[in-house]
């Protein structure tokens, strides 16, 4: 029966696998990656030490370099791409992005009301009614 | 500067004589009672030689089906301590009024602790989590889940985790904090003994074991579906299996860190939890009620698809509105990720805060709703078959309502000021778990049993105990409800308010209609198979079925189906009689048989599970030595597994050939005689 | 045709919903295997946020103790950093040379990716046991014991990465490359990228944000 009605068989692609590529090529991506992460690694690592730009960007910019590196990572290491074969792999990804999301931002926001609707109580002594 | 170990404390721990609990009789004979039972068990299996059978047909099996009777097994018993558990703190709150009823304080601590715990983890989820098992690769048209081998570990790795809870009733204590342990109590300085640890690694190990079967599951469905199976045409059951999975994978690993947090405030004197050095008890509360909250949609939405499967099939009609369904199921399962904060807004969060998770908890009721209209229409001019599945299911809609509707009415802030903790939360949870999760968990039973072994249960016991269960809830549940109105607060030893006092005498009443229930659905079980000749199931279609698993025989053969069905639409398997009927099933010209590889059965699962035990036991008990054995032996099993050479067995063609024509015979007279109707 | 074989030509498909295309059966095993390990490696993701959501709630929490600048060394978490992902480059590389079944460089990549993982723990125990010496142990302060925790956690993951190589390098020379083999071969380098995109938010997130001034 398996036979039968042979149509072309169009599967996902495993997460981890490439496209069909030589293995050159397989290399050069892995070296594309590393090349992109350290160079992002280091902008990080500047960033963070340096006096040259305006302070309060710092934060912004390591969480942006950071969610680029990811991202390179992603791409180049674990070879999660957007192609239709991928689809699957990148809805699980999507969906385990979705719950960190909401657990750790939902955490730091609740977290922090709870802070400042249950201070110590020598605050709450202070309070102006 | 800690004192130097004796070689005692370096052998045995914490562990010491006085770990018996000599003094405490209750527990110590509901021990020793469950102990002679399993040791009598044992002794009659070995005495009559079953060992072996046991061992190669049932402990070893990586049968997706094996597995899942032996979580519903599990599960069963467990119900039996659990339900007894409820007995007992129902008599007590019955007799302690203005005085001390006869369970002193720190022991009813402990069994309302036990009780919570068992029931959510070692009943309610070994029971949905079986029926997937056992079912969803039949739906799919497949032969086995995704990882088979993987599943025996999981289940075994459950199995300890309750082994561990029982354990405690013997050796040391249960944890006195209630099914979630909540800190500062359950922290060191306030529970020095080991019943936390019990609760604590009870729930790590069996944790592993589920989020490996809701790996497992999740890889099923979205992967190991049969030609033909597109999303859109999966039964019902399957699509909520993979959003209770998915919730599985995303909600269970925040368990997983919440209590190892726990522990490790607890083992190396950590500060996540603590009243001191900026430990915030806060952050437990909102960690776990983030795994909390999906966790009753894990169990609840499984139980929407065994409904919706057993609605349709005794309605004798397609389900009403599928694709909401879908919808539905799916919104579930984002939306149970935002709305965990309703379980603490008596605890400082701000009115923004509040208003908006108030907000999306009744939003959540609404997909919830659609699927309770669902229902309705698909039952609106079927011709319905009042069999026990379908009472259990009509029984869930009435009650499951009640239940909605109160969960809605505490996910307003203002009004939850008042009910938080009282007895009408313990009567809402009951009424959405009972009445939603238990109530699937029977009807599923008494639905596929039939499939698992091959003859049905008895309808007369069935509908006895269906009766008797429905009214004891309403009996036991409702006066709970006006309880908490009237300010009973929960887990009370003992109260002194008159005006409480009937309604926990009806409460026990309901207890024992309860009880009664149960022992007619246990009876139901032995009168079946006592007579299970005549209730014998040769078609392997006995309800007239829609989905695929109804396609093959019951029990279905260790490989499933013969050949990969083909599947064209919905209801697969209800189009394929239609089919069949038409052609007179005249048409013989199949392919071929061919030889199937299953995969071999292995005591990895088992054997996994015994070292699991041994650490979970070591590490309550602080013997640091027996740690590191069960962790290498852990370790030493898988790598013995991997380094099998012949993984999968053949089964011959001309074998899967004789096992499918005996089926299809039997099913020719089926057809033949629908075809006279 | 056998019953079990053919199913509903009559009824197909009356919401005419499976028209575009046909679902083709089960997914062969390499696909199965690795998506089920993908999907666990998402679980394991969201168990790290819940630890770096305590340690969001927590980093404050000095109880007198030191803040993150006062113990960070930016240095020995550059070159950690390096190690992690110059190791992540030979696992890739491993990888390769596992699909083309070229046994010498698959051991000598692993080989390099295994020394590299152990510079990495060596480096993060000899942070550990200063910071403790110092008194600065995970019972000294909340945040102490958030930052132990986490960083903790991906340490005890790359130690269980590192026990999963070199079983892997054992069984590749006892077994040749199996098929099952590659499949794990497979899951292992995914398991060892995931860990450098957690250290990737460890050090941006613990050691540059909270290292800054
Ligand atoms: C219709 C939607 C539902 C809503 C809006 C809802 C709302 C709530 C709220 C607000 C609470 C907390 C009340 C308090 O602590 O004061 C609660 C508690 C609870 N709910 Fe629901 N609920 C719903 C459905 C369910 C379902 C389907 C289940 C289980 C299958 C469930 C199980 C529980 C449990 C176990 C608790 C109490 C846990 C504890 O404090 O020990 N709920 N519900
Ligand atoms: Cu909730």
């Amino acid at each position: 029966m398996s036979d039968q009605t042979h149509m072309h068989v169009e599967h996902d692609i495993a997460p981890g696998d490439e496209e069909q590529h030589s293995v050159r090529e397989r290399i050069l991506g892995y070296v594309v990656g590393l090349g992109l992460a350290l160079l992002l690694t280091a902008t990080s690592f500047f960033i963070a030490g340096t006096n040259l730009v305006w302070q309060p960007s710092i934060p912004v910019a390591l969480i942006v370099l950071a969610i680029a590196q990811m991202g390179v990572h992603l791409v180049f290491f674990l070879h999660i791409t957007t192609g239709p074969d991928n689809t699957n792999n990148v809805l699980a990804l999507a969906f385990g992005l979705l719950v960190v999301f909401l657990v750790v931002g939902g955490t730091v926001w609740i977290m922090a009301h709870l802070n400042q609707n249950m201070p110590p109580m020598d605050q709450i002594m202070q309070m102006p009614r | 500067m800690p004192a130097v170990p004796t070689v005692e404390a370096t052998m045995l721990g914490k562990l010491d004589w006085s770990a018996i609990p000599l003094d405490q009789p209750i527990p110590l004979a509901a021990g020793g009672v469950v102990l002679l039972v399993i040791l009598g068990v044992l002794a009659w299996v070995v005495v009559k030689g079953h060992l072996p059978y046991l061992w190669h047909e049932w402990i070893t099996s990586v049968d997706h089906k094996r597995i899942g009777v032996m979580y519903i097994l599990l599960a069963s018993v467990m119900l039996l301590r659990g339900g007894s558990d409820a007995i007992m703190m129902r008599i007590q709150q019955a007799i302690a009024y203005q005085s001390q009823g006869y369970l002193p304080p720190e022991h009813y601590n402990q069994i309302f602790s036990a009780h919570g715990t068992i029931m959510i983890f070692f009943v309610a989820m070994p029971f949905v989590i079986g029926l997937m098992n056992l079912v969803v690769p039949l739906q799919l048209g497949v032969r086995d889940v995704a990882f088979p081998t993987l599943n025996s570990v999981g289940f075994w790795l459950t199995a300890t985790g309750a082994l561990l809870v029982n354990l405690s009733l013997v050796i040391g204590e249960f944890a006195r904090t209630g099914w979630l342990a909540f800190p500062p109590l359950s922290e060191l300085s306030y529970s020095p003994g080991v019943g936390v640890d019990y609760y604590a690694w009870s729930l790590q190990i069996s944790g592993v074991g589920t989020l490996v079967a809701g790996i497992n599951l999740v890889t099923t469905v979205l992967k190991l579906r049969t030609k033909g199976m597109n999303y859109l045409r999966m039964p019902m059951f399957c699509w909520t299996t993979l959003a209770s999975n998915l919730l599985i994978v995303a909600a269970f690993p925040i368990l997983t860190a919440t209590l190892a947090m726990l522990l490790l405030d607890r083992y190396l004197g950590f500060h996540f939890f603590t009243n001191e050095a900026g430990g915030n008890v806060m952050m437990f509360m909102n960690l776990i009620w983030a795994w909390g909250h999906p966790e009753v949609y894990i169990l609840v939405l499984p139980a929407f698809g065994v409904y919706s499967e057993v609605v349709s099939t005794f309605s004798s009609k397609p389900l009403f509105g599928y694709r909401s369904m879908v919808l539905a199921t799916m919104a579930i399962c984002i939306i149970s990720f935002m709305v965990w904060l309703h379980h603490f807004f008596t605890m400082g969060a701000g009115p923004d805060v509040n208003a908006i998770f108030g907000i999306a908890s009744m939003i959540i009721a609404v997909p919830t709703g659609v699927k309770i209209y669902n229902w309705l229409f698909t039952m609106y001019g079927g011709r319905i078959r009042f069999a026990t599945p379908m009472l259990w299911s009509v029984g869930f809609m009435v009650t499951f309502i009640i239940g909605g509707l109160t969960g809605v009415l505490v996910a307003v802030p203002p009004a939850d000021f008042m009910l938080h903790n009282s007895m009408f939360l313990v009567a809402h949870f009951h009424n959405v778990i009972i009445g939603g999760v238990l109530f699937a968990a029977f009807a599923g039973f008494e639905y596929w049993f039939p499939k698992a072994f091959g003859f049905r249960l008895d309808e007369r016991w069935g509908k006895v105990g269906f009766w008797f269960t429905f009214v004891g809830f309403w009996v036991t549940f409702m006066p709970l409800y006006i309880a908490g109105m009237l300010g009973m607060t929960r887990r009370m030893q003992h109260y002194d308010v008159a005006e409480w006092r009937p309604w926990m005498l009806v409460a026990a009443f309901g207890m024992l209609l309860l009880t009664i229930g149960v022992l007619a659905q246990v009876t139901q079980i032995v009168v079946s198979i006592r007579n299970r000749e005549a209730l014998r199931d040769r078609t392997g279609d006995p309800w007239d079925g829609r989905s695929l698993e109804w396609a093959t025989s019951s029990p279905p053969p260790v490989f499933n189906f013969a050949f990969d069905p083909d599947v064209r639409g919905e209801d697969a398997y209800w189009a394929l009689k239609h089919h069949a009927k038409q052609q007179q099933l005249e048409d013989h010209s199949g392919p071929e048989y061919q030889d199937i590889e299953m995969p071999k059965n292995s005591p990895t699962g088992f054997v996994c599970a015994f070292f699991a035990t041994v650490m979970g036991f070591a590490l309550i008990w602080h013997i640091w030595w027996m740690v590191i054995l069960g962790g290498v032996g852990a370790f030493a099993t898988f790598v013995v597994f991997a380094w099998r050479d012949h993984d999968e067995y053949v089964i011959p063609a001309a074998e899967v050939e004789r096992i499918d024509r005996i089926n299809i015979e039997e099913r020719r007279n089926l057809v033949s005689l629908a075809g006279t109707l | 045709m056998t019953m079990t074989a053919t199913l509903g030509h009559a009824h197909a498909d009356p919401h005419h919903i499976g028209r575009a295309t046909e679902h083709p059966g089960p997914a062969p095993k390499r696909i199965v295997t690795a998506y089920g390990f993908w999907v666990f490696l998402l679980s394991d993701i969201v168990m790290f946020s819940c630890f770096f959501a305590a340690y969001a709630v927590l980093v404050d929490q000095t109880a007198g103790g030191p803040k993150g600048s006062e113990i960070f060394e930016q240095r020995n978490v550059a070159i950690e950093t390096v190690c992690l992902l110059l190791s992540s480059f030979t696992c890739g590389m491993a990888g390769i040379a596992a699909d083309v079944r070229n046994r010498l460089w698959f051991y000598l990549a692993m080989a390099v990716t295994c020394v590299l993982g152990l510079i990495f723990l060596a480096i993060e125990f000899k942070e550990f046991a200063d910071l403790v010496a110092r008194g600065y142990g995970p019972s000294r302060s909340a945040f102490l014991t958030a930052f132990f925790s986490l960083v903790g956690c991906h340490g005890l993951h790359v130690s269980a990465g590192v026990l999963w190589l070199l079983t892997m390098m054992a069984q590749v020379f006892a077994k040749g490359f199996r098929a099952d083999v590659l499949r794990r071969m497979m899951c292992f380098a995914l398991f060892w990228h995931a860990l450098d995109i957690i250290w990737v938010g460890v050090f941006s997130v613990v050691y540059l944000l909270g290292g800054g001034a």
